[in-house]
């Protein structure tokens, strides 16, 4: 076997190799309650990577899914008490507006997808700060178990976020692996030119990308406002990070056309070990982001498919 | 002074030079002549140094010489004014003219631009421009830019020892009449101080221009005139050279179209820089083939009738209906299918498997409330990689790992599929072996029994006029002449060149 075909396979080795890593130093971390609690506790985060996946794949990138997280805490928060569960559908709507607006700047206006999602992420970010009044919000307790119980709680010893991330797993994968729509994603992905001249519409398929990538977004905002029972335009900060590598880690390269939600899925685990390995070996929490810094620029100088990139600025 | 002796050049799969002798004396000028792909662009590559000879010797003075870089045969006086401009048009024209060699004008770590100005105006001296050299360049006029261009490649007097020769690629294609003549003055000047080697599709030009003409084809020199003895007809005959085999492309089986039926129709349309006022029709049955010489609109026409260039003027029918919103959505859907010249960019998407890459173009008919039947186009891929040949283990291997051939027969297969009964064809066999070229022809032939109509841009013109019904020879985005011909009376390679060039 050699180094090019061994290639797909690295991102399951390295979260095996990981996770023995980390097992023999501190065999608790393998207890069955630990690994769960760690797979629940990164669940908004994976559902932030898999609208990342999307935009990715499409060779393009989403920068506003914290931001938009963010705006939907504070939104799931202030339309909790007059809405109930219809709160969740303003947010699901609010985030697939913003990641429309991105994916209609990036393909009418030809703004690069890392500018477009980084000035729309602004906006998100705005919004939040001033619906909020920059405070943080609280939701009353008894309303929020009401109408957003059901994501938090937990069954034969399962948590419920586990189990919505499985189910929007379940759908992004039948989305991405069984549909016209994901099938011209590949498309678009690895050729555009070729996606184009075989009549595809590739303008709205990549506004869907990004559409798709705001609406996980918001998603992942809401199950973490209602885990956290609050909002405030701040709250997810620290997201943005993890989420593009765990994307990149998992195996869907920036260039795009490769990999999908499934090696989001190994990815996001990596992701999760690391961050709770540097529990076990005592590094610093603010050292975080600067380790996951380092991976991302590791992670995608392996990653990339340099035929595809023949300048980069 | 440069000669060339038995240089060869070979690429994976195409002998580019064979046994090159050219040879360019102190203050000539040298005309290089050939069709597409006859191996004139491989030639200026080995001479300006962008590639090296696999074989045979260059010298200059009879010492023989080998330049790894564009950069080193500049350091022995070779240069290239380029055809598609190399200027950067964002800096001004002394930047230009000094690009790459700046540290002449340092002093105290900054460019004193007084002394590159001056400098500048020297070197424009030379080719008698008179304008400002702090002048963006993108402000000049393209006959300007040549000429800064040239001023630019005349640098090399004051750095090197001994001649120059300059390379001329294509210099008139964007020039008027009136400034064609003012550069070939020039030119003429200026051999006091260089060589020249003059390369042009316009054949009147360069009898004009040249001392001497070197003709190719084929990777070969056929032939080497002094301008006394040039006629145009002579040399036109010479780049051709060779009688068609009419076994290889079995014009016999070709059948007659049906004039009844119109598919494609262009009436009078234009698109400024591209064409102009082209007309004509495609029939069911028929393979009308758009001759010319690199950027004689061929490409460009063939762009519209599937919407990927909006004309600014004139009708296109498909199948009578009058075209308003272009784009390739639309034509698809109307049964146009494309075969791009640029098949791994245009045509298959690599990395992608056989069945995905036939459906593309039809996804609706393999599925239902957006939900595909991989079962149904994993059996269509195999029916047709079983009818066309197609090399693949399976329907499962990424079409980015098939040979050319392989390659064209997916594209082929993705439309022919999907019923498209307009078929454009763009360099249908560039690059591909007799084999693989011998089935595509089989191919056309049967796409044409089916009733298909196939616009097509062959590779080489042996191969218009083997497999087309009505060729129309374009020249400068214009239409030249329309020949029709059935087996047996089809025009000549000459009568097609005559009216190209």
């Amino acid at each position: 076997m050699t180094l090019h075909q061994l290639k797909p396979h690295f991102p399951w080795i390295t979260l095996l190799a990981l996770v023995a890593v980390v097992g023999v130093a501190h065999p608790n971390f393998l207890l069955p309650a630990n690994l769960i609690s760690m797979v629940a506790d990164i669940m908004p985060l994976f559902i932030m990577a898999l609208g990342m996946t999307f935009a990715i794949y499409i060779g393009g990138i989403d920068l506003s899914s914290q931001s938009v997280a963010n705006m939907t805490t504070v939104l799931a928060t202030i339309a909790l008490p007059g809405l109930g569960l219809g709160a969740a559908l303003v947010c699901i709507l609010a985030g697939l507006t913003m990641g429309a607006v991105s994916g209609f700047v990036t393909t009418r206006l030809l703004v690069p997808s890392f500018v477009s999602t980084l000035a729309v992420g602004g906006i998100a970010y705005s919004v939040a700060q001033y619906l909020s009044g920059q405070r943080a919000l609280y939701m009353d307790v008894t309303l929020r178990d009401a109408s957003f119980g059901w994501m938090i709680g937990s069954s034969f010893g399962i948590p419920h976020e586990i189990v919505v991330g499985a189910a929007l797993l379940a759908l992004t994968w039948f989305l991405q692996s069984r549909t016209v729509f994901g099938r011209a994603l590949k498309a678009v992905g690895a050729g555009e030119p070729a996606a184009a001249a075989s009549g595809l519409p590739v303008r709205r398929i990549k506004v869907l990308a990004f559409a798709l990538s705001g609406m996980l977004a918001a998603i992942a905002g809401l199950l973490f406002s209602a885990k956290l029972s609050g909002g405030s335009p701040t709250l997810a900060n620290g997201f943005l990070l993890p989420a593009i590598v765990a994307v990149l880690v998992g195996g869907t390269p920036l260039t795009g056309g490769v990999g999908g939600v499934i090696n989001t899925l190994i990815g996001t685990l990596i992701v999760a070990v690391i961050r709770s390995s540097m529990l076990y070996f005592e590094v610093d929490a603010t050292m975080q982001q600067m380790v996951f810094g380092i991976i991302l620029i590791v992670a995608i100088a392996a990653t990339i498919d340099r035929s595809k990139m023949r300048i980069v600025k | 002074m440069y000669e060339l002796t038995k240089v060869d050049k070979v690429f994976p799969g195409v002998h580019a030079l064979k046994a090159v002798d050219f040879r360019i004396e102190r203050g000539e000028i040298v005309g290089l002549v050939g069709e597409n792909g006859a191996g004139k662009s491989t030639l200026m590559k080995v001479i300006y140094g962008a590639y090296q000879a696999d074989g045979g010797t260059v010298a200059i003075d009879g010492k023989p010489v080998r330049f790894q870089s564009p950069r080193q045969a500049m350091d022995h006086g070779i240069g290239m004014v380029f055809q598609e401009q190399s200027l950067i048009t964002n800096l001004t024209v002394m930047e230009n003219i000094f690009l790459g060699y700046e540290r002449q004008f340092v002093r105290f770590g900054v460019i004193d631009w007084t002394a590159m100005a001056r400098a500048a105006r020297q070197q424009l001296a030379k080719v008698k421009l008179d304008i400002d050299p702090a002048t963006v360049t993108a402000k000049l006029s393209f006959a300007q830019r040549q000429l800064v261009e040239l001023a630019k490649v005349l640098t090399l007097e004051e750095r090197v020892e001994g001649d120059l020769v300059i390379l001329l690629d294509e210099p008139t294609s964007v020039l008027s009449r009136t400034e064609v003549e003012l550069l070939f003055s020039l030119v003429r000047e200026l051999t006091s101080r260089a060589s020249f080697i003059f390369v042009s599709h316009r054949m009147d030009e360069v009898l004009e221009l040249s001392d001497r003409v070197y003709v190719m084809k084929d990777g070969e020199v056929v032939d080497m005139v002094p301008r006394a003895e040039a006629r145009v007809d002579a040399i036109q005959r010479k780049m051709v050279g060779r009688d068609i085999d009419k076994q290889y492309y079995r014009e016999q089986k070709q059948q007659p179209y049906d004039p009844d039926r119109v598919l494609v129709s262009l009436d009078r349309v234009s698109l400024p820089g591209r064409y102009s006022d082209i007309s004509l029709d495609l029939h069911a049955g028929e393979v009308l083939c758009l001759v010319g010489t690199e950027g004689a609109g061929r490409e460009a026409i063939l762009r519209t009738v599937f919407g990927l260039e909006k004309p600014d003027s004139g009708t296109v029918r498909i199948k009578g209906q009058a075209r308003r919103d272009f784009g390739a959505r639309a034509a698809v859907e109307a049964g146009v299918g494309y075969v791009p010249r640029e098949r791994k960019i245009e045509g298959i998407v690599g990395g992608m498997n056989v069945y995905e890459n036939m459906t593309l173009s039809q996804m609706g008919r393999y599925s239902t409330a957006g939900i595909l039947h991989l079962g149904k186009e994993r059996a269509l891929a195999r029916d047709w990689i079983r009818r066309l040949g197609i090399k693949t283990p399976d329907v499962f291997k990424d079409c980015g790992g098939l040979s050319g051939g392989n390659q064209q027969k997916v594209v082929l297969a993705k439309w022919r599929s999907g019923g498209s009964d307009i078929i454009l064809l763009d360099h249908p066999t560039r690059g591909l072996d007799i084999g693989a070229k011998e089935d595509v022809y089989d191919m056309v032939r049967e796409m044409c029994a089916d009733g298909a109509g196939i616009l097509l841009v062959a590779d080489t013109l042996e191969e218009a006029i083997g497999l087309s019904h009505t060729i129309l020879v374009l020249k400068d985005g214009e239409a030249r002449h329309l020949f029709r011909g059935a087996p047996g009376s089809k025009p000549s390679l000459f009568d097609l060149v005559h009216h190209m060039t």
